[in-house]
């Protein structure tokens, strides 16, 4: 099998070996160059798009840490301002001890769950994906509140029910702790990784299992020494995206840390954009995260190594789905708690303050209402920005999909030189803080000649931005488990490369295309810090909406907004299920 | 339900006509000249750093339904955020504010110093309560908004006799476990909170709070959250946001401190290098006039004139015991109390 070539320029113009018909040589020129560029074209656009879309705010930040705030002139005193004080070390160590703990938990949760979604015959996989997508969406802010609401010291329903039955005086769980944090955004972090992990289960056939078992391997030791290692592309990336995901957020741990008085490096980031501003200083303090991304990507390429992933090939396999006799209500029963911890238990809680008139009256029949639901749906304002949410992320999505498969196919089958640094430049926006990155949009892309400001346009380019590394990942892990083969069977036989990436690469990775869709769409719907500098009056967003009415008290909209959130997220998904097929995210059989 | 909205819209068209026509009948020589002239620039942009967008909205529809002919557009984020975007439009030489309102003094003292602002005394200034008048002798910007601190408490947990009073019954032993408050280093109303508390009572206030084993958020009006889910039952919080939450059946209340309610300025300018001058002056006049008063207080915020009543439950300007430090003070005091802040919590 020939190794794809480096350069694009050379594969459409290579003679096709088996052309059957030599007398058509002659015309081909002409066609062969039609191809070509337009191949060149794509992936020449895709480039300009990522420098416009990436290179730029990027490249924005990184001078803007060198420079005074005053005069703008060349300086490295925003990093001794940044870095040089004991108390900014300390939230930066605490925030990649942060970062690596949530990775741990989430990985706890995610791959059992998508192992027995995706590969067990356990019952009840619709109400398990859906719930987990479900957790998903919570906004962060609404999530963190919810497990206040559950095992706040004081007054937490947990800490209650426990000091009644025991009599003590004190309650088991403390929300503001360590653990507290962690386990909270695990809990809505982990979807990324049940995501790509399920996906690329889904891919796998069950041949080598079946050899491990005619072998005489024990199902758990193949799960283990077989199944899972196939999919440890799809857990890293996912682990990464989480990682980084988790450095940069502000929301849980406002809520959380900033009462239990843990030093996290965001919560210290904020404090750049008090005034006096010095936004400058927030670039420097950001500048090492993209650092911390690109170590992140070495050690990925170190683990995986020159090990082989494929698990699609020509020949398709059959996949056989584990049974588990009446060990699948175990597995189930374990899936349900993880579903409890993330969704049904905080949005009990929240229930109470969703489906009240005043929530701090706590529960009567006379305090329950529908009223918030319906000033939600009421509200041509309320409407207006739900609206808004759910077009931009899902255009958002759309482009970041198609943008990442690009740039992913180009990196994964070596079409250029210099695939790392496409990889780094699309990984590096999850890292870099929103409101940074949204200063750069603002500043590059309101004044002229792009004058995008107040337009739809601009909140769905920063969004693409802020969200490419997740599409770029999960595109990653995907074509790493293609084989190459098909690919080259097209070139064989005469087709382009864009033909074998219509007609082969995206058929094939479908259902993982639908799920990098999902995964773009939800945290698109949830963004705050790139949002709230890029919105006008007519282009807010729920996140926005969000903020405005935690800052005025009105918690009980607030509440009922979640849930809302997380019934459109479900129906989503169902809907994704029809129109993908049976076979997709509610895999029955 | 259908019903319901209809009238709801009908008693909003009803109130907006009211305010048009008794506005358009106290209409002064100097509004209609000013009405006249932006009427030919035809629009005024407002980037607002307070209130929240709906209330914004209501402010632009009874702007325009004053003044026909003008289009109103509102630009509601955090004040930081518009203050970040209005220096980035200053910068690219694209002035798109027209009026700007923060609730950082220090954004005003800022752009004043940039020769940023435009000199304009609204003739309604006078008609506002003696102690939000005047609040740069200059003249460059105006109240637009005050921001109250006080004690809010939750009214099932806290026994009327254990109510505090004042500031200092805040550090009473007996708030053990049960205290919220913010922080300076994420809120300038908390900010100001500390200037002021230092200066009264001297930084060991803060000790002896610290003793109680505080929760500590960020925005002053976390405490609103934290007291309704009954976590902490007593706290400093925002009036607005305590009495707006309690008007909807909320076990909360507030108590104004007999030693003095703690004020936050947050003002108005308007920005040179705006092509809509007189638009912008027009705004300014209505931000200070009776119209803008009444729907703060329809929506539980603090009324700016004294012809306009406060919200029920809550206080007058007029009639409580009002503390507001200086803009110079809070400037030089806020930077030292954040890190001392910072050493007292460890955070």
């Amino acid at each position: 099998m020939s190794r794809p070539s480096l350069a694009p320029g050379l594969d459409g113009t290579r003679p096709a070996p088996t052309n059957p018909e030599p007398n058509l040589v002659a015309a081909r020129p002409a066609r062969f160059g039609l191809r070509l560029d337009l191949w060149s074209l794509i992936w020449i656009g895709a480039t300009l798009i990522l420098v416009f879309l990436v290179v730029a705010p990027m490249l924005r930040l990184l001078i803007s840490s060198f420079q005074s705030t005053e005069t703008g002139a060349f300086t490295v005193s925003n990093y001794v301002a940044a870095y040089a004080n004991q108390r900014r070390l300390i939230g930066l160590g605490n925030s990649l001890l942060y970062g690596a703990a949530v990775v741990a938990v989430s990985i706890a949760f995610a791959v059992p769950l998508a192992w027995a979604v995706a590969r067990t015959d356990m019952p009840g996989k619709g109400v398990v994906r859906a719930t987990v997508l479900g957790a998903f969406i919570t906004p962060s802010y609404l999530g963190a509140i919810g497990w206040i609401l559950l095992a706040g010291p004081n007054a937490g329903w947990i800490n209650r029910i426990w000091m009644a039955l025991t009599g003590s005086h004190a309650g088991v769980f403390n929300v503001y702790s360590f653990g507290g944090l962690v386990l909270v955004t695990a809990l809505y972090a982990f979807p990324y990784i049940f995501v790509f992990t399920a996906d690329a289960l889904d891919r796998v056939s069950s041949e080598m299992e079946e050899a491990a078992h005619i072998l005489g391997m024990s199902p758990l030791r193949t799960v283990f020494k077989v199944t899972l290692p196939l999919v440890l592309p799809a857990i890293l990336g996912g682990s990464i995206i989480v990682f980084l995901d988790t450095v940069a957020l502000f929301g849980t741990p406002a809520v959380i840390a900033l009462p239990a008085r843990i030093n996290i490096m965001t919560l210290q980031l904020w404090q750049f954009f008090e005034f006096p501003v010095r936004a400058e200083a927030a670039a420097a303090y950001a500048v090492p995260l993209v650092l911390i991304t690109i170590a992140m990507l070495g050690l990925q390429k170190l683990i995986l190594g020159r090990k082989g992933y494929v698990s699609l090939s020509g020949k398709s396999g059959g996949r056989q789905l584990m049974k588990l006799g009446k060990l699948r209500w175990v597995v189930l029963a374990g899936c349900l708690v993880v579903c409890a911890l993330a969704v049904f238990l905080p949005y009990a809680a929240l229930a109470q303050a969703a489906f009240s008139r005043a929530w701090g009256q706590g529960f009567s029949f006379a305090n329950l209402t529908l009223s918030n639901f319906a000033y939600l749906f009421n509200d041509g304002s309320s409407r207006q920005v739900i609206l808004n949410t759910f077009v931009y992320s899902a255009a958002t999505a759309c482009v970041a999909v198609v943008l990442a498969l690009i740039v992913a196919y180009v990196v994964s089958r070596r079409l250029v030189i210099g695939g790392g640094i496409l990889s780094a430049l699309c990984m590096a926006p999850l890292v870099v803080p929103g409101i940074v990155l949204a200063i750069g949009f603002y500043a590059v892309y309101s004044s002229p000649p792009f004058a995008l400001y107040g337009t739809a346009a601009i909140l769905v380019l920063g969004f693409t931005t802020r969200f490419l590394p997740i599409a770029f990942a999960n595109c990653m892990a995907g074509l790493r488990s293609l084989n190459p083969e098909m690919e080259e069977a097209v070139r064989i036989l005469g087709g382009s490369r864009l033909l074998a990436v219509r007609r082969v690469v995206v058929p094939l990775l479908k259902k993982s295309l639908v799920g990098t869709w999902l995964l773009v769409f939800i945290p698109a719907s949830r963004e705050l810090s790139t949002a709230i500098f890029l919105v006008a009056a007519k282009t807010r967003v729920i996140s926005v909406l969000i903020l405005d009415l935690s800052e005025n008290g009105s918690f009980e909209l607030l509440a009922a907004l979640g849930f809302f959130l997380l019934g459109v997220t479900i129906l989503i998904v169902l809907i994704g299920y029809r129109l993908v097929g049976r076979d997709f995210l509610l895999r029955r059989a | 339900m259908r019903m319901a909205n209809w009238a709801v819209s009908l008693l909003a068209a009803i109130g907006i006509a009211t305010l048009a026509v008794s506005g358009a009948s106290a209409q002064t020589e100097h509004e209609k000249q000013l009405y006249e002239a932006a009427k030919k620039e035809g629009s005024v942009t407002w980037y607002s750093g307070i209130l929240d967008q709906q209330i914004c909205d209501q402010i632009g529809q009874a702007f325009q339904a004053k003044y026909p002919g003008i289009q109103f557009s509102v630009i509601k984020t955090t004040s930081q955020v518009a203050f970040q975007r209005l220096l980035q439009d200053l910068k690219a030489g694209q002035v798109q504010a027209d009026v700007f309102t923060t609730t950082d003094i220090g954004h005003m003292l800022f752009l004043k110093s940039k020769d940023q602002l435009v000199q304009y005394e609204p003739d309604n200034e006078a008609g506002m309560a003696k102690a939000v008048q005047n609040v740069d002798p200059d003249g460059y910007y105006h109240t637009g908004w005050v921001g109250l601190s006080a004690i809010v408490y939750n009214t099932n947990k806290v026994k009327p006799a254990d109510v505090p009073k004042d500031w200092p019954d805040l550090t009473d032993a007996k708030w053990q476990n049960q205290i919220t408050f913010g922080s300076p280093n994420y809120s300038g109303m908390v900010g100001v909170w500390t200037v002021a508390m230092a200066e009264r009572y001297g930084w060991d206030y803060f000790t002896k709070l610290n003793t109680l084993n505080p929760q500590i958020g960020r925005s002053i009006d976390d405490s609103v959250t934290v007291l309704n889910s009954g976590e902490r039952i007593v706290g400093m919080g925002n009036p607005a946001t305590a009495i707006r939450s309690a008007a909807k059946g909320n076990p909360l209340a507030v108590v104004y401190p007999s030693s003095g309610t703690l004020m936050v300025i947050s003002p108005s300018a308007i920005i040179k290098g705006t092509t809509h001058p007189n638009a912008a002056k027009l705004f300014m006049e209505f931000a200070t006039g009776p119209e803008y008063s009444k729907i703060l207080a329809q929506n539980f915020e603090q009324p700016l004139r004294t012809d306009v009543p406060p919200s029920p439950g809550a206080k007058a300007l007029a009639d409580m015991t009002l503390f507001a430090p200086t803009a110079q003070q809070i400037e030089q005091e806020l930077p030292p109390n954040k890190a001392k802040w910072r050493d007292t919590f460890g955070m």
